[in-house]
């Protein structure tokens, strides 16, 4: 009985981490304007497979200036802590997945 | 090579699960159409990331050429830093990878009642939504004598294909001591900072082979987009070859003489041994024809949807736009294109919709190891879009870091056209 009343709560869950998935992919996709997200690197380095907390202290050093760049610097600036979350748990999340057949 | 195959960004965007809880009216019908129109680099964009999102569609790409070159980076090419087809993409990975129809035929006219795309061929195309990416065009007579037969002579090479080789090929067999005379209009116009580029790239050329040559820039405005950085680098690495005139020494472009390859302006006539005549531009024809385009040529659209104001449910990306703060350029084109994809899958799916994250980012060489580069993001904000955060190179910046930026600019290259063409 207790799991059945506790239902819509435990649906609510997985929508909401759905929907913050849903913003990781969406910022994701910004990434993907200058990152190859196949795991390739020439000269712009590869942000797949560097796990969601060395994503994340990348981008706050990045948005503190405390690593060059102005590419990087702007996007930093113009994201929340939790959008940086978010992207960060999306592309780490991809570097897990297998290869595809 | 491994992409974003239509399973796997399902699986990660958590589609599955959406689906599963909470099942929607378009799961039940046939797969929505879209239709896009133009296969630059806004619309490939916009048919990759529909096709390659959650939302069930049926894309369709309708694009007269079979292969598209790119504008940014041809300024490489015709410095001889990078080969003609190193800057030529196709569409076969969006067909069999993405499942993309793409057809090779061009938009005639659109019927936004019936919702039919009316092919040159005589073929119709019903759509649930399209999307048009048109490009520029060119404005006519605003140069007087610069017509369809003069732009064979002096090419505009705004446009990449046949008309930036011949510009190469003029730039080669050009004598040594020969003035190279570059026409600039007025904005807006396609990639702000490429007009200096190609002065700066086409000196380094003449400087390794023909160094008595000059440059004449001949500008219809007073200032330029990243004025300080170039003229600091054609001092530092152009000595007295480049000469920029602006709008108020010149009296401004008034005419060219085809026959003497002249440029006239309100002053004084240039004589050219190569002339590069870049005209005033406006949003490509079909935009024209349809009467999207308002009294500035350009096309006003809703800066979260991308949606025209003057015709609701024909979609608009890239250079053709009003945009705000938005420069017309690739990068533009490309941001600009995955928030309408995004936009459009929210629409076809019910789903709700977030703020698009819009951004634009330029690379700009002004010499081989030596390259600047800015980037911008950008809010919506009361209709139209403006800048949120910008960074951007200082003339005093080290010269490693310059050198950085040239590096970051060819792997920059790869990773984006892999974007846009999968």
């Amino acid at each position: 009985m207790l799991a059945i009343a506790a239902s819509p709560i435990l649906l609510a869950a997985p929508a909401r981490a759905a929907a913050a998935n849903d913003q990781g992919g969406q910022i994701a996709a910004v990434c993907a304007s200058c990152h190859r997200l196949d795991g390739g690197d020439r000269s712009i380095p590869s942000i797949i497979g560097l796990g969601e907390d060395r994503l994340i202290r990348a981008m706050l050093a990045y948005r503190l200036g405390e690593r060059p760049s102005h590419i990087m610097q702007a996007i930093a600036l113009s994201l929340s802590d939790e959008e940086i979350a978010a992207v960060a748990r999306f592309l780490a999340a991809q570097g897990k997945k297998a290869e595809p057949p | 090579m491994k992409s974003w195959t239509r399973r796997e960004f399902g699986g990660l965007t958590g589609a599955a699960v959406l689906t599963a809880l909470r099942p929607r009216r378009a799961r039940s019908q046939a797969k929505a159409k879209v239709a896009v129109i133009g296969g630059g680099v806004g619309g490939a964009t916009v048919a990759r990331y529909l096709a390659a999102g959650t939302a069930p569609v049926e894309v369709t790409l309708v694009e007269p050429s079979g292969l598209y070159s790119t504008c940014f980076f041809s300024n490489l090419y015709l410095a001889g830093l990078r080969s003609f087809e190193s800057l030529t993409h196709g569409y076969e990975t969006l067909r069999r990878q993405y499942g993309i129809a793409v057809v090779h035929d061009s938009a005639a006219m659109i019927d936004p009642v019936a919702k039919i795309v009316g092919l040159s061929s005589g073929a119709k195309l019903s759509y649930d939504r399209v999307v048009l990416a048109p490009g520029i065009a060119f404005q006519d007579r605003a140069i007087d004598g610069y017509d369809a037969a003069a732009m064979q002579i002096m090419p505009h090479a705004w446009k990449a294909g046949a008309q930036t080789k011949l510009l190469r090929k003029q730039l080669q067999s050009m004598e040594d001591g020969g003035v190279f005379v570059l026409v600039v209009p007025p904005d807006p116009f396609r990639c702000p900072p490429a007009p200096y580029e190609r002065a700066s790239l086409v000196a380094s050329y003449f400087q390794r082979h023909k160094p008595r040559s000059k440059i004449l820039v001949l500008d219809a405005k007073s200032t330029f987009t990243g004025q300080d950085l170039f003229q600091d680098a054609w001092q530092r690495h152009y000595p007295g070859m480049i000469e920029w005139l602006p709008a108020e020494f010149t009296g401004g472009v008034k005419a060219v003489d085809v026959k003497a390859r002249s440029v006239i302006t309100a002053e004084e006539t240039f004589k050219a041994a190569v002339a590069n005549v870049i005209p005033a531009q406006k949003a490509g024809h079909l935009a024209q024809q349809m009467g999207l385009a308002d009294r500035s040529g350009w096309c006003p659209v809703d800066p979260v949807t991308f949606e025209s104001t003057l015709q609701p449910s024909i979609h608009l990306v890239g250079d053709a736009i009003i945009a705000g703060d938005m420069p017309k350029s690739a990068f533009s084109a490309n941001s600009q294109a995955k928030a309408c994809a995004f936009a459009l899958a929210s629409v076809l799916t019910g789903s709700s919709r977030s703020t698009p994250h819009l951004f634009n980012s330029c690379y700009t060489f002004l010499a081989p190891d030596d390259a600047w580069s800015n980037a911008i993001s950008y809010k919506p904000l009361a209709g139209t879009i403006r800048t949120a955060h910008a960074s951007i190179s200082k003339v005093d910046e080290s010269s490693e870091m310059r050198r950085r930026a040239a590096r970051e600019a060819e792997g920059w290259y790869d990773a984006f056209t892999r974007d846009v063409f999968g």
